[in-house]
Parts: C-alpha cells; sequence; structure tokens
C-alpha cells in the first residue's frame, strides 16, 4: 500500500483543486442549529470541515439513500398513465474525513442493494463517490467498532484513509480509485514523514476502543436464530419507545418506504423514504393482523437483521459500532451493553 | 435513595404492585429501570440526571409493558402532569398506578430554570430529602421565544424551514410523547392520507403543525419530544407558543389534577369566541 504526507496547507489547496474539477466535496461540518454538532454537508472550502471533531451526529447513508427521493414521475393524460423518468442525482463526489465506521457501512449495504434487485439509485451514487475516510481516536465508552470486525483505523469502504500526524496527515492508498484522486493532485502529497506516528495512533485508538466490548464471535448469528422466543428478548426492550431514533442514525439501517404523493391536479411522484422496523406499521397488515405487534418483537428485529439475519444470508454483521444507536436513544438502550449480554449468554 | 429502595421493596414484596418503573445508572448516565424482583431495587437511583419522563411508560399503547401488571412509577413534579393527563383522558385508572412522587433538585433543563414545584402534589408516596426552591432563573426557549415573535413573518418562515429541513421523520418526537396515546396516529393513516409522510418540507410542516396542535391545552411541557429528536430540532418552542395561547385564551396550564377540566375536553359560556367568524 503506498502511503503520502498531506500538509494541512495543502489540505486546503487539494479542496480547492478538488472543487475546480467539478467535484462535490462533503465532509464533516458543524451546525450551530444543532449546537455544534456535526454533520456531512457539502463544503466550498477547506476551512468549513470540523475534521478534528467528533463523530457526526447523522451517519453517511444519505449520501447514497436519501431521507427522501424521487423514484419516477407520472401524469394522467387522455391516454392513460405517462411516466416520467427522474434519473438519480448522482454527482461526482469526495467524502472527506468519513469516520471508518461510516466508510465500512456502504460496502456492507453493497450485498443487499445488488442482491435480488440492482438499486440504481445507489449504484449510480456509489460508483459517482470516491470515500476519503479519517481515522478515527475513539469517541467515548458506546464505540465497538472492534467488536464487529472493523476498527477505528479499518479502511474498509474508503479508498484513501488519512491519520492525523504532526503538520497534517499520514494518507494511506486503499484502492486505484484513491490512487487516481492522489494522482490528479500529486503536486499536494509529499513522502511519508510520519508512518510511525500515524501506525501508533491507530494502536492506541483500537486498545481504547477495544475495552469496550468484547469482539462478537462466530456463534452469535447461530444462536440468535436458534433462540427466538428466549426470555432475554422481552427484557431489552422494556424501556424501549419504539422511537426510530436509532434507524434514523443508524449507517446500516436501510429499509425503506414507497408512496405515491399528488403533485398538481393531473400528476404526481413516487419517492422512496426512510422506514423502520421499530414502529407498528412497519409490519402492519391489510387485514389488522400485525406479526410483530408490541416493541419486544420489534426490537428482536433489529437485533436479529442485524447480528443474525443479514450474516447469514451474506457473511458480514449489519453493524459498524458506531454507537450512534446509543447515543440517540431517548430511553436509554444501549446495543454495545446488550452485544455485551448476547455474548455472554452465547458463551 | 434508600427510602426510595425500601418503598419500591415493600411494594414488590407485599404484590401491591408487581413493577416498578424507576432510574437506574445506564452505560451512558441515569435511564429508566423496569424492577421487578425485591432483590433488584439496589438498582434505584434518584438524582439531578434523571430527566426522563416515566409517565410515558403508563401509556396503554405499550402493550409489552401491560402484560407486566400493575405498576409503581417514580414521577417527579413535572411528570405527574402526564399521569393527571392520562387520567383525565380515561387512559389510566387513578387507582391503578401507584405513583411515587420525588423530591426533585431540578434535573438540568430550561424548564427546571422556571419551575419552582420541588414536590409532586399527585402521589401515593414521597420519598427524598427536602430541596430549597432555587432562586428563578431565565429561560434560554422563552429568551428565544420572544426573539421569534420580534422577526417579521418571513423571517419566523425562513427560521422554521431551515429547523424542520433536518426532519426525517423518524416520529421520535410521537413515540415518547405522553400524551401522544393514540392507537392510530393521522400520520399513520394512509385512507386519505392527511399528512404526507415524506421527509419533504410539506410533509415535515404538515407533521409537525399537527402534532403541536394536537398537543394545544394536552402538552405537559416535560420536554421529551425536544430531547428524543436526533436532529436537535427545538420542538419545545413550537408547544411552548401554543401553551401561552391557550394559557392567555382560556386561563388553563398543565395541571396535575386531572379532575381540571381542559380548554378541548369543557364547554363553558364564558369561553372566548372572538375567534370564530
Amino acid at each position: 500500500m503506498t502511503a503520502h504526507h498531506l500538509s494541512r496547507k495543502e489540505l486546503a489547496s487539494w479542496v480547492a483543486d478538488l472543487r475546480g474539477r467539478g467535484l462535490r466535496v462533503v465532509g464533516p461540518v458543524e451546525e450551530p442549529s444543532r449546537g455544534g454538532a456535526a454533520a456531512y454537508r457539502e463544503v466550498s472550502s477547506a476551512d468549513e470541515l470540523a475534521l478534528g471533531g467528533g463523530l457526526p451526529a447523522r451517519s453517511l447513508k444519505e449520501q447514497f439513500l436519501p431521507p427522501t427521493e424521487v423514484l419516477f414521475g407520472f401524469r394522467r393524460s387522455r391516454d392513460g398513465v405517462e411516466l416520467i423518468d427522474t434519473p438519480p442525482r448522482a454527482l461526482a463526489t469526495v467524502l472527506l474525513g468519513v469516520r471508518p465506521c461510516d466508510a465500512a457501512a456502504p460496502e456492507l449495504l453493497d450485498r443487499v442493494m445488488g442482491w435480488d434487485y440492482r438499486d440504481e439509485p445507489w449504484f449510480a451514487r456509489r460508483e459517482a463517490t470516491t470515500v476519503v475516510a479519517l481515522a478515527c481516536p475513539g469517541v467515548d465508552e458506546s464505540c465497538f467498532c472492534t467488536a464487529v470486525g472493523l476498527g477505528p483505523d479499518d479502511s474498509r469502504g474508503a479508498d484513501l484513509v488519512l491519520t492525523p500526524v504532526k503538520g497534517g496527515y499520514h494518507v494511506d492508498v486503499v484502492t486505484p480509485k484513491g490512487e487516481a484522486l492522489v494522482a490528479a493532485s500529486s503536486a499536494r502529497f509529499a513522502a511519508p514523514k510520519h508512518a510511525e506516528a500515524a501506525a501508533e495512533f491507530h494502536r492506541a485508538a483500537r486498545e481504547k476502543v477495544e475495552r469496550n466490548v468484547p469482539r462478537v464471535g462466530e456463534g452469535m448469528a447461530a444462536w440468535l436464530a436458534g433462540n427466538f422466543e428466549h426470555e432475554v428478548f422481552s427484557r431489552l426492550a422494556l424501556r424501549c419507545h419504539g422511537c426510530g431514533a436509532c434507524a434514523a442514525v443508524c449507517p446500516t439501517c436501510h429499509c425503506f418506504d414507497i408512496v405515491d404523493e399528488p403533485e398538481g391536479l393531473f400528476g404526481g411522484v413516487r419517492r422512496r423514504n426512510w422506514d423502520t422496523c421499530q414502529t407498528a406499521v412497519f409490519t402492519l397488515h391489510g387485514s389488522g393482523h400485525n406479526p410483530r405487534p408490541e416493541q419486544n418483537s420489534r426490537f428482536r428485529q433489529r437485533v436479529m437483521h442485524k447480528f443474525s439475519i443479514f450474516p447469514r444470508r451474506f457473511g458480514e454483521t449489519l453493524c459498524t459500532g458506531c454507537g450512534r444507536c446509543a447515543r440517540a436513544c431517548p430511553g436509554g438502550v444501549d446495543l454495545p451493553e446488550i452485544v455485551r449480554d448476547l455474548e455472554e449468554l452465547v458463551g | 435513595m434508600k427510602d426510595l429502595q425500601d418503598l419500591a421493596q415493600r411494594l414488590l414484596v407485599d404484590g401491591t404492585v408487581a413493577v416498578v418503573i424507576g432510574y437506574e445508572r445506564g452505560p451512558r448516565g441515569a435511564r429508566p429501570a423496569f424492577v421487578q424482583r425485591p432483590e433488584d431495587v439496589e438498582r434505584l437511583i434518584f438524582d439531578a440526571e434523571c430527566v426522563q419522563n416515566l409517565a410515558t411508560y403508563l401509556s396503554p399503547r405499550r402493550r409489552h409493558l401491560l402484560k407486566l401488571g400493575r405498576k409503581a412509577v417514580v414521577a417527579k413534579p413535572c411528570d405527574v402532569r402526564a399521569i393527571a393527563g392520562l387520567v383525565r383522558e380515561k387512559q389510566v385508572k387513578r387507582d391503578e398506578v401507584v405513583v411515587i412522587g420525588v423530591r426533585c433538585p431540578g434535573v438540568g433543563e430550561d424548564r427546571c430554570v422556571t419551575c419552582t414545584a420541588r414536590e409532586p402534589r399527585l402521589a401515593d408516596h414521597l420519598v427524598g430529602a427536602a430541596v430549597a426552591a432555587p432562586a428563578a432563573g431565565e429561560s434560554q426557549r422563552d429568551a428565544k421565544l420572544r426573539e421569534l415573535e420580534a422577526m417579521t413573518p418571513a423571517e419566523r418562515w425562513n427560521f422554521w424551514q431551515a429547523e424542520l429541513s433536518r426532519c426525517v421523520r423518524c416520529h421520535a418526537c410521537r413515540e415518547i410523547c405522553p400524551m401522544c396515546q393514540c392507537d392510530r396516529c393521522v400520520a399513520s393513516k394512509t385512507q386519505p392520507q392527511w399528512i404526507e409522510s415524506s421527509p419533504h418540507a410539506r410533509g415535515n410542516l404538515s407533521w409537525q403543525l399537527t402534532r403541536v396542535l394536537h398537543q394545544a391545552g394536552r402538552c405537559v411541557d416535560c420536554g421529551e419530544c425536544e430531547r428524543a429528536c436526533p436532529e436537535g430540532i427545538p420542538l419545545g418552542l413550537l408547544l411552548r407558543k401554543v401553551a401561552e395561547v391557550v394559557d392567555r385564551r382560556f386561563d388553563f396550564r398543565p395541571s396535575d389534577d386531572p379532575e381540571l377540566p381542559t380548554p378541548i375536553g369543557a364547554y363553558r359560556l364564558d369561553d372566548p369566541q372572538e375567534f370564530i367568524l
């Protein structure tokens, strides 16, 4: 893997280069209206990036799966119904300063988005995007990326990985796409200066996060599948409000709803919107029957999907251990704690 | 703390209740706890971190909690207003729930700054050391409200458009609200669809304004919706504004008296009607 050094000053010039080449640059930006918490937003210069801040409040998934998007339009005419093609907005983009737990998520979701049907808007955006990750120092006690096989320095889903070092960033090249991005602005990148400091940063971060939750073992997926009615599931969800804030902030929760909405008198649009398995209407049948009639069963679904259903189908855990669900939960439901408890039951 | 734990133990041992809903220390601070065994009462705590309104767990909409059996609930002076609301609206029978009132030092929320209640009145038991009423401070939310009122309609519109643009319609505000107890929310209805479910400007505005209007004279100002919002939208501002209007027009404030008639639930000949055309 090739490596480079990018000074802070050259980073600013690099962002200007990228924008000069017509690329959108999206990265963590602190938003005053959120009390200073960051969100991934398009920036016009490196000054706007909050690369030293914590984990953005909202995950990266909206860059590929927006909270709402138009799939196509329709219009009634004398001859019937006319469909209006609405190509997805997939602008060439560099995602800069993405935390590794966010960078890994879209790659996991490629499995399901390209499984029985190739999701066009998703892959159009994936292909138009280059991901520059930023190694993480470990945020707090809710981080558990190492428990799900990732890490605060993981390069999964990233084309380049930046690690903060003295005066700038150590840059690891991960993919040819990342290599091409560097090659196009080669004057900005110098020979690596602080490889050892970067390695030390990675080691310290891993050590910090590993203390939180032990590694999820091989047996978890099968244990969950075989213990669907285990009494543990009637305890875990007592404090859960079924509010779905966890799914909204989750980088890997990807369920969506499809709705038709009128626009004007004779037409409308078909949209897809974020949805969550934590609400009763998610599984409510037209007959009135609900196979997940109460919060225990809905909460179990969230755990099952991430740690059993997805792993058994695709061989991967559907969780990157970012801990956002625990931070966002108004009822104090704590997925890191639950993973720890389940691991003990699995034995 | 000891008096709370002792009381909880007594209620569980003598079978008065099957579960005590209180607070415990979780991985990220105080959080709701459901204590069903007398040997677990040591988990129970109460301190200035205990911000959650536990009355929301009494709502009959929470079927998985109905199954637990008779409940005792730990409630602060502000939380008992929600219990009173649920009793008033015939969602909970007063004698079906044991209210453990806690004397409250304030839990660090903006509403605590102007709150003078330190002892819940609607309670079967009262625990905790006496707390002196603090000097009244300045509410940042009220200051923000005055700032918004001073804006032009266009400026105010822009403010709310920006705030509501972040709404992703997870409905956390609704699900955590103790007074949002409809089995089927108007926002979930599809035939006809009164409120568009898409998180765009139109859908978000109609959802949030509908919810706020449905809370007129009902919101107990517990602040849970704003606390639960993963996008940090200042929903309390909208609710506070409506509460001020209800207070001014109908002389009604969120009350811990379940017998007090609400503006929407009572008919009075002297109701102000100047807005009816």
